[in-house]
Order: C-alpha cells, then structure tokens, then sequence
C-alpha cells in the first residue's frame, strides 16, 4: 500500500524509553488517521517524526522520497503541523500570527478566520486571549497552509463543545477535499466519528495500525488504554459503573 | 496606538529631525543651526555634529542588537548588556590599558576583543535553548565584573580615569571613523531585513519556526553573528551603554507590531534618536564638564522600560 507519507519500520525514542518498535504504516490522501495511546505514549513525537521535526529511525518516505533528504521549506509547502500554542511575549496580533502561517502564497484568508469565527480577534494580541481563542487562530492559521499533509496534535484541546463539532467538521471537509490528515486525539468519541484509520501505541514499544472500524471495538481501547469500556453503536464511553 | 504606519513612520522622522536640529543647538551654549557662523559655526560642524552621527549610528546598532539577541533568546527583556557582553568587553579594555598604558587605541581593540569573547562563550551554550542562554549571561556577566574588579585593582591609578570614562559610555574619545559606524548602521540594517522573515517566524518558537520552512539552526547562527559582530562594533566606539537595545525595540514593538520589516528599521532610528538625547544631555548638564552617557541612558531607560512593562501587564 503506497501513501503520501510511508512510514517502514519506524523507531522512536525520547531519552531512554523505547516508543516506537518498527512500526509501519500509510498515510493516504483524503482519509484521516488518528494516533491513540494513553498519556507519554509518544504520539506528540510521531506527528513531531511525521513533520521532520525529530529524528526518527526506519524509513520515512515522503511523496516516494525519503524525509530526511528534504530542505526544511520544501517540506514545509508539503506538511503542516499544528502543536503546542506558540509564545505571546512578543505581542503578536491574531492578524500577523495569520500573516506568518500564511507566507508568500497570497490567499484570501476569510474562509479561514470565518470558520474558527475569530473575525472579532483579529487586531488582538494572542496574549490577551484564552486558550481556546488561541486554539482557534491556530486552526485557521493551519488552514491558511496550502499543503497535502495536516499534523494535529489534539486539535480540539481547550475548545468550547461548538467548536469542537466546528474543528472536526473542517477536518472532515479537508480530507474529503483531498488532503491527507493525521491527528492526535484523546477523545474516543471524536476519534470514532473522524478516523479512517488509526495507529495505536501504548507507549511501551507496541504499536499497530489499520482501518478505523477493524480497530475501534471496545476490546483492544480498553487493553490500549488499561480501562474497562462500555458502548452502543458509535458511542464508547470508560465504565464508570452506572452503565451509560 | 491605531495609528496609519504611514502617520508613525512620519512621526518618527519628524522627532528624528527635530532631535537633530535640538542636539546640535543645544550645549554649554545654545547655538541656532540654522544661523551659525565663525567659532559657532566650528563648534556646530566639527564637535557636535560628527559627534551626533557617532550618537545616531551607535544607537542604532545597539537597538538593532537587542532586537535580535530578545527574538533568539525568546525573551523580551535580553540585551547585550545583560548577556554578559558589557562585562567581557571592559575586561578587554582594562586589559589592552594595562598592556599599552594611556593608549585610547588599546582600550578600542581589547574592548573589541573582549566583546567577540563575551558573545563567543554565551553562544557556547546557546544548544541548551534560550533560558538556559540567558542564565548563562546574567551568571557570566558576575564572573566578567569581578575579574574586572581584578584588573581594576592592578590597574595604575593613572588609567583610572580613562578605564572608568569608558566603561560608563563614552562617545568623546570614540577612535573608530564615523564612516565606519555609519556603514555599520547602513550593512546591519540591511542584513536585519534580509533576515526579517526568519526573525519574524522566531516569534512563533523554535519548532513553528521550523516547521514554516526556516532552516532554524541555521539562521540562528547568522543572526547571533549578526547580533556579536554590531555590539562589538557598538561597544568599541562608545564603550557600555546599557537599556538602549532593551528599551528602544520593545517601545518600536508597542508602535508597529511586532513584525521585523517595521521594528528593525525603527529601532535602527528610534535607538539614534535615544542616545543622541542622552549623550547632549551627558554634555550639557553639567557643562563644560560631562556626564557619562551609560548613566543617562540607564536613568531614562530603567524606568521608562519599567514602565512599559506594567503598561503590558
């Protein structure tokens, strides 16, 4: 199977714990991949591997291309990444955050800070905003990236219910537009509704991958994440013990 | 401040020009420019106004250099100065003194020596992220004054004077050509903007940076050899001026953004503007006596930097 990016034999490491063991998989385009794992799984360091962000042992291709060789701006017109919130000492206005995201392509960047509905923050500073508010520029400023491949590492975090449903609603429109999205999520819920396909680690060197609806059954999420589950159709919530 | 950047680039000429015509008037004798002659004349044209360029350009260099020494180290309130670089440049003047007794030229090339050294060990732990680079100035500038206190202590009494006139800022014995600093301010502009878009996504940290398609190390390296070599320049003309490179950019930040294309060539003004008040200040106050102009430029900039930080919060 041959994707946009192909990861073959994928090792991963932070300090001394082994993350990845010779993973392999695909990322396509127009289908959207979740990493799930429980927390310090490593899932941040594969998008991070993913964008070329830290090294990472095996093989990554890229367009049939092995990563490493790529320039750092060749590669950033083919990946985007959207992690942690970027820094406010400086007084960054919503509006120049875009204007970086943005770069030299001169697109029209309304779409974009209509579907977050940061219209009214644009003349703002990003330090005078709430994390959410922050989360939101950054989503459209990942929007304004004219690229194949999105990173989100929990896109949705610090979101409102609303615009939550708003983020997963774009992912799902830009994947069906072409683009091939790869996602850190927390929320089974939202993983269920969005993934095509999704890896698995646990943080301990096991890791697989697959088709969303082969991996998604309440069985390997509870073993994944060491808790027992409960659901009903396309709903998987932890047993809290009342049932749901 | 709403204002059109045109109405803000035209401020900032209309107070260059004005503090232009003030400086060179204004002295142990008011002198009109517009109207001098004879002795007057001589005075405006051969001491005040080399002396106004030499102000300007060091002003700028310097608000050019804490421009990009707080982008590299994330933090707005870095500058040379409390990089350690004003400490390991006097260590160099004090010793060139010692070596070459009363020799203005020695103090020049040892303060410009020093200066490279200073930068040179910060940029040693520059790998370890900026925080860690920023403590390794402030504990470094403690180990560069004491070994100045050192060479103080051996120091003949008779080079005093001149080491401790240096050491506070100084531009009346400043012995590199005006042509010089000039070019500098010119080439060090320049290469700012060139840079400006790398600069620019800096501001988003290290990991955005990159993954906008700057080649971060890279650049960061250009840039603190950017940053070393103008304080070098800028330290060896007038010795350590401190608060110009902390407080000019941040102000130039409040009226134009934060964007490099607007803060570099306005700082490069704003901080000529800054030490050009400071230095006629330093000559009038106590005329025809002098105050050091590191004293000014710290009795201005700390609490006008004070202020702008409580104005942020």
């Amino acid at each position: 199977m041959s994707g946009l990016i192909q990861a073959s034999n994928l090792y991963l490491q932070r300090g001394n714990k082994q993350l990845l063991s010779g993973l392999s998989f695909s990322i396509q385009a127009g289908k959207i991949t979740v990493i799930l794992g429980p927390n310090g799984a490593g899932k941040s360091s594969l998008l991070l591997a993913l964008a070329g962000l830290i090294p990472a042992d095996g093989e990554l291709l890229l367009n049939g291309a092995n990563m490493a060789g790529y320039q750092r701006a060749a590669l950033a017109k083919q990946v985007a990444w959207q992690g942690e919130l970027p820094p406010t000492e400086f007084g960054l206005t919503v509006k120049q955050r875009l204007l970086l995201a943005r770069g030299d392509n001169d697109r029209d960047m309304s779409p974009a800070v209509s579907a977050m509905e940061i219209e009214t923050l644009l003349k703002r500073p990003l330090a005078e905003l709430s994390s959410g508010e922050r989360q939101r520029v950054e989503l459209a400023a990942l929007m304004l990236r004219e690229v194949p491949v999105w990173l989100l590492d929990e896109p949705t975090a610090h979101l409102d219910l609303k615009h939550q449903a708003h983020c997963l609603k774009m992912m799902k429109k830009q994947a069906a537009a072409g683009r091939a999205i790869v996602t850190v999520l927390h929320d089974l819920q939202q993983a269920v509704v969005v993934a095509d396909f999704i890896i698995f680690i646990d943080g301990k060197g096991y890791a697989e991958s697959g088709p969303a609806d082969q991996m998604l059954t309440i069985d390997r999420l509870s073993t994944l994440f060491d808790t027992p589950l409960i659901g009903q159709g396309k709903l998987l919530v932890p047993d809290y013990g009342d049932g749901i | 401040m709403r204002l059109m950047p045109v109405f803000k680039w035209a401020i900032i000429l209309a107070v260059l020009v004005c503090t232009v015509l003030f400086c060179l008037g204004v002295g142990e004798e008011w002198i009109n420019p517009f109207n001098a002659n004879g002795q007057n004349a001589v005075i405006l044209w051969e001491l005040r106004w080399p002396r106004l360029l030499i102000a300007f350009s060091v002003g700028g260099l310097l608000a050019l250099a804490g421009a990009w020494f707080q982008v590299l180290l994330g933090n707005p309130l870095a500058e040379p100065y409390v990089l350690g670089v004003a400490g390991s440049a006097s260590v160099g003047a004090v010793a060139g003194l010692m070596i070459y007794p009363e020799s203005a030229v020695a103090m020049s090339i040892g303060a410009f020596i020093g200066a490279w050294l200073g930068i040179s060990v910060v940029m040693a732990f520059s790998h370890l992220g900026s925080g860690r680079m920023l403590l390794a100035g402030v504990v470094l500038a403690s180990f560069w004054s004491a070994l100045l206190a050192l060479l103080l202590a051996l120091l003949p009494k008779s080079e005093l004077g001149l080491a401790f006139s240096w050491m506070m800022g100084d531009l009346s014995h400043s012995d590199l050509p005006i042509s010089l600093l000039l070019l500098s301010w010119i080439v060090a502009l320049g290469c700012g903007l060139q840079l400006s878009r790398s600069l620019d996504a800096l501001l988003l940290g290290e990991r955005h940076a990159e993954a906008l398609g700057i080649e971060v190390k890279l650049q960061r390296n250009r840039l603190l050899l950017l940053a070393s070599a103008v304080t070098a320049v800028a330290v060896t003309a007038a010795g350590t001026i401190g608060f110009v490179g902390l407080v000019v950019p941040h102000l130039m930040r409040l009226m134009f953004g934060s964007l490099h294309k607007a803060v570099l060539p306005a700082s490069a003004i704003g901080g000529g503007i800054l030490l050009m008040l400071a230095d006629s200040a330093a000559r009038t106050i106590v005329a025809p006596s002098e105050l050091p102009v590191g004293v000014l430029t710290a009795i201005i900039g700390v609490p006008l930097f004070l202020f702008l930080l409580l104005r942020r919060s």
